[in-house]
């Protein structure tokens, strides 16, 4: 809010759309009733500049990577274009960001509503997907042909969260209802579901989300301990008896077997040293396989350095805090849970991707949220953020913490 | 409609309420905190990262730039090893998504190594990596990329590549499959090959690869014209002790060690070791001038019968029948003379001469692969007679090619080299002979092919001065006459040496233009001439009729019977 209302002009050039606005109030402004206006005063702007620096980051370093990405898929009979990438994605935030505009807008309780018919929605795709599904790398995670192919998962993954949340935060009305028990079976069927593709990622993710919306709903410490146990078990059996979760930390732990992705990541990290080497003057990342999803990290690490790394990893603990201290003054459950749940997923997405990056946790395949390419999960992200923006609207004067310190200066 | 039931599980007193958000409000924080966490564990990583990770190795970030091992060049910059791009071919069987048996048909067709077989299985292998092929052109990786399986995939390589084929194959020498030194040069300079710092410059041998091509093509001709078994030829500096030029033949591709016999890998300049026979008399004949024995050119030595010591005879292949002066002694190679003249020299005089040359040790160069000379157990008498003219002493080509540009180019004896040196590098060397017994010595060598036993080696202007020697090879304890190893070593231009040559071949065969012959005159002689009318005038020796070899002091020494021995 940095419009003044009292010396801002008025702008003549709104005035004959929207003649029942008072006279003089400043477009966005506290006065202006509009939906639009209306939306922009409760939403919280700081997440939203934050998510938009991110995805602008996301168009410089998909640049960076295309030309390396094409390369690789280009063969003598098929050339792509070397910023094929670049505009493939610019295309997909055209879509991605309109989506996301108005997901933020919708009424937290119809937002609600939706959610959870699209989760049931996306989880009977993702029935479908062994099914119906196309098989990419080795991994049947796609649904749709050419243009239209999508991951239900990455759908599902922010719809998700809001269902659990939601059944969840039911335990509030009914403490007798077995909420705990009914979500641990969705869990677990999505779970084999995911594992059926193969995609340890994903698992990993739901998994933990869900243990992080189980103990924020106050689930009592004995029983999340015993979760803790079991998830450590359940990691534990799957490098036993799921094979990919066994190649994959055979791989990261004792360098076994085709250890080429991972070196050349870590060639194409370290390339840059500290203030990289230049947009465009990288030339690792030419050997690396995904440079402009999985690896876009690495990518950005030779290009712009690793202080632009840092830079990134502080921009996600940035929108994961500033979620979090807003729902200091949140009290209803749901939306506490659901946004909380919505930004673990993300932040947890942004983690795993660097860790992969930095060499600390096995490969996955797993994108870095806004910042990779991707067409459809750019589009599911946005959903995901335009819910969690959705959820934390709200009148920054109807309730506001006593801990918090107004830092706006207004 | 006005009773109240009673759900105690959904009434909260106000405190439970304000304690469970405050429950919430906590475990908010924790999962901020842990997110705090592991975001800081990135950042030291990435700290980390930049602190103590080497950049990716020279050669992959500057790929193409600086070779991943120097090249070898000749002196002149003639690339005689080179580092290629190339690439691997590969195949992950479970990853196929293609026609098992039509890849497995085509792959039959481009990779023609494998039957069609193999390829069936290998596609159908539970393995999850296999390389079809490594050193593949880009012609052939774009045919195996053209059938489109994605399983195929395909890595770049370097590969050490011989421009020049068998070209000085044992001077170079090759790397394994692995890329790794394995002989010659290659395996010398590995160190100095792969240093980071130095492998962007090209290091240059000694060799002149123009010079090497004249004496191996003169050599193979040699060779196959006499059936010999194998050739050995050398052109030596003789006063820089650079190596121009070292064939071994029959020799092999480096490009391709593993299809050449075994044999033919073996350096005979470097690593045989053989009696060379007569060419020794020049040693004896040189130490005998230095050491005062013969002063007079004109002193003879009794040839008339063959020597008896002990129950040995000393017999002349050349038979005179009668005293024979120095230069005789040389031109008709006599047995009997040298041996006469060896015993005065003694057997102290002749151990500290071969010991000067280095016939006592490996020679020296840089090459790995060096034959220790065999040296006589016990130097009786007779052994002293017979040494002096090659025989029950056993040294390398080089020795011999060493030992000759020492007596050659004034008396220094300087260590040879595969290595260019340049005019501040060359060693000062040590002295073996005086000056003076040097100059008489190019006289000596150059009447043997005037008037001696190398006359076949003449070629008008060049003043080629030089020794046969034939010798028959060891067998059993005696020594088989049919089995010659004949060797001519020269010396060129002698008014003014500049270069050794030395051409040996094992065991030739006579034919009928040398009159059934296989000894060094007819055989290894031509060979020497047919070189340096090559290479001289590429060596900056120009053919040049007005001059010659100043024989004063050499007056009627050679005794002829008529005006005109023809």
């Amino acid at each position: 809010m940095t419009v003044d209302e009292k010396t801002a002009p008025p702008k003549p050039a709104a005035i004959p759309v929207r003649r029942k606005r008072k006279a003089g109030a400043a477009r966005l402004g506290r006065a202006d009733r509009s939906p639009l206006g209306t939306w922009f005063w409760e939403i919280d702007r700081v997440l939203l500049l934050l998510v938009l620096v991110l995805i602008s980051i996301g168009l410089v370093a998909v640049a960076a990577a295309s030309p390396a990405a094409t390369e690789r898929y280009s063969n003598g009979a098929y050339q792509l274009a070397p910023l094929h990438y670049f505009y493939r994605q610019a295309m997909w935030i055209a879509i991605a960001l309109p989506t996301l505009i108005f997901v933020s807008m919708l009424p937290k309780e119809v937002a609600r509503r939706l959610a959870l018919s699209g989760a049931t929605f996306f989880f009977v795709m993702l029935v479908m997907v062994p099914l119906i599904g196309s098989e990419v790398n080795g991994a049947k995670r796609w649904i749709g042909v050419g243009f239209m192919q999508f991951q239900p998962s990455e759908f599902l993954k922010p719809l998700f969260v809001v269902m659990i949340a939601w059944l969840l935060s039911l335990r509030s009305r009914d403490a007798s209802l077995p909420v705990v028990p009914l979500t641990g079976v969705i869990l677990a069927v999505v779970a084999a579901l995911l594992m059926r593709q193969p995609d340890f990622g994903q698992t990993v993710i739901f998994a933990s989300v869900w243990i992080a919306l189980l103990m924020l709903s106050g689930v009592s410490m004995r029983i999340l301990a015993w979760l803790g146990a079991a998830g450590v078990g359940c990691v534990v059996a799957a490098y036993m008896f799921y094979s990919v979760a066994t190649e994959r930390i055979n791989n990261f732990l004792f360098a076994q077997g085709d250890t080429y992705q991972t070196d050349r990541a870590f060639d194409t990290m370290v390339n840059g040293g500290l203030m990289g080497t230049g947009p465009g003057a990288g030339t690792m990342k030419f050997r690396l396989p995904e440079p402009h999803t999985d690896y876009i990290f690495s990518v950005i690490g030779e290009e712009f350095g690793l202080i632009s790394c840092l830079a990134i990893a502080v921009l996600y603990l940035a929108i994961v805090v500033r979620v979090f201290v807003r729902l200091l003054h949140e009290e209803d459950e749901f939306l506490l849970l659901a946004s909380a749940g919505l930004v673990t997923e993300f932040g947890l997405q942004a983690l795993i991707n660097m860790m992969v990056n930095v060499q600390l946790a096995p490969s996955k395949g797993m994108t870095l949220p806004f910042i990779s390419y991707g067409g459809s999960s750019m589009v599911a992200l946005s959903i995901g953020m335009g819910l969690l923006l959705a959820f934390t609207r709200s009148n920054p004067y109807l309730t506001r913490s006593p801990y918090v310190v107004k830092w706006s200066g207004r | 409609m006005t009773a109240l039931v009673a759900r105690p599980a959904r009434q909260r007193f106000a405190g439970q309420r304000e304690q469970a958000v405050a429950l919430v409000h906590f475990r908010l924080m924790v999962v901020m905190l842990m997110f705090a966490g592991i975001t800081a564990v990135i950042a030291l990583r990435l700290v980390m990262l930049w602190a103590f990770s080497d950049r990716p190795s020279g050669a992959d970030a500057l790929h193409g730039l600086v070779p991943p091992r120097a090249d070898l060049v000749d002196r002149n910059g003639v690339v005689l090893a080179g580092t290629i791009d190339a690439w691997k071919i590969a195949v992950h069987p479970q990853k196929i998504i293609g026609d098992r048996e039509a890849i497995a048909v085509r792959l039959a067709q481009l990779l023609p190594e494998r039957s069609l077989d193999v390829y069936r299985r290998i596609l159908h292998s539970p393995r999850k990596f296999i390389y079809l092929r490594h050193e593949a052109l880009p012609e052939l990786v774009q045919a195996v990329n053209a059938i489109g399986e994605p399983g195929i995939v395909f890595e770049r390589e370097t590969r050490r590549y011989y421009p020049q084929g068998s070209l000085a194959a044992h001077v170079v020498g090759w790397t394994d499959q692995d890329g790794k030194a394995a002989s010659g040069m290659e395996l010398s300079l590995d160190k100095r090959l792969l240093d980071p710092l130095r492998r962007n410059r090209a290091v240059a041998l000694s060799i002149d690869s123009r010079v090497q091509a004249a004496v191996e093509s003169e050599l193979m001709a040699a060779i196959t014209k006499f059936s010999a078994r194998a050739g050995t030829g050398i052109v030596l500096d003789v006063h820089t002790g650079e190596v121009i030029a070292m064939a071994s033949l029959p020799s092999f591709d480096p490009n391709a060690p593993a299809k050449a016999p075994i044999a033919n890998l073996a350096n005979q300049a470097t690593l045989s070791v053989y009696e060379l026979g007569s060419t020794f008399k020049v040693i004896t004949v040189a130490n005998a001038i230095d050491s005062g024995v013969v002063t007079d050119m004109h002193r003879r030595f009794d040839a008339t019968e063959p020597l008896h010591i002990g129950r040995f005879t000393i017999h002349d292949d050349h038979p005179q029948r009668r005293f024979l002066d120095v230069p005789e002694l040389l031109v008709y190679s006599s047995n009997i003379a040298t041996a006469r003249v060896a015993d005065e020299v003694g057997i102290d005089r002749t151990r500290a001469m071969f010991h000067k040359l280095g016939f006592d040790r490996p020679v020296d160069i840089e090459l790995g692969a060096r034959g220790r000379p065999l040296w006589p157990q016990f130097w009786a008498r007779v052994t002293n007679m017979t040494v002096a003219y090659g025989h029950g002493i056993a040294v390398t080509p080089l020795h011999l090619a060493n030992a000759y540009a020492s007596i050659a180019n004034g008396g220094i004896w300087r260590p040879a080299t595969l290595m260019r040196r340049d005019p501040d590098q060359i060693p000062s060397g040590r002295r073996v002979i005086s000056a003076a017994t040097s100059a008489r010595m190019r006289q000596l060598m150059r009447l043997v092919v005037m008037q001696g036993t190398g006359k076949n080696a003449e070629v008008a202007g060049f003043r080629i001065g030089g020794k046969t020697g034939t010798a028959e090879k060891p067998h059993g304890g005696g020594y088989q006459r049919n089995a010659l190893v004949s060797t001519f070593a020269a010396v060129f231009p002698m008014d003014a040496p500049r270069y050794v040559v030395v051409a040996m071949l094992d065991e030739p065969h006579g034919t009928v233009d040398t009159g059934g012959y296989a000894t060094a005159g007819m055989v290894a002689a031509p060979i020497v001439g047919k070189i340096v009318a090559r290479v001289g005038p590429l060596l900056g020796v120009i053919p040049d009729d007005r001059r010659e070899v100043d024989m004063t002091g050499l007056e009627n020494t050679i005794w002829k019977p008529k005006a005109d021995k023809h």
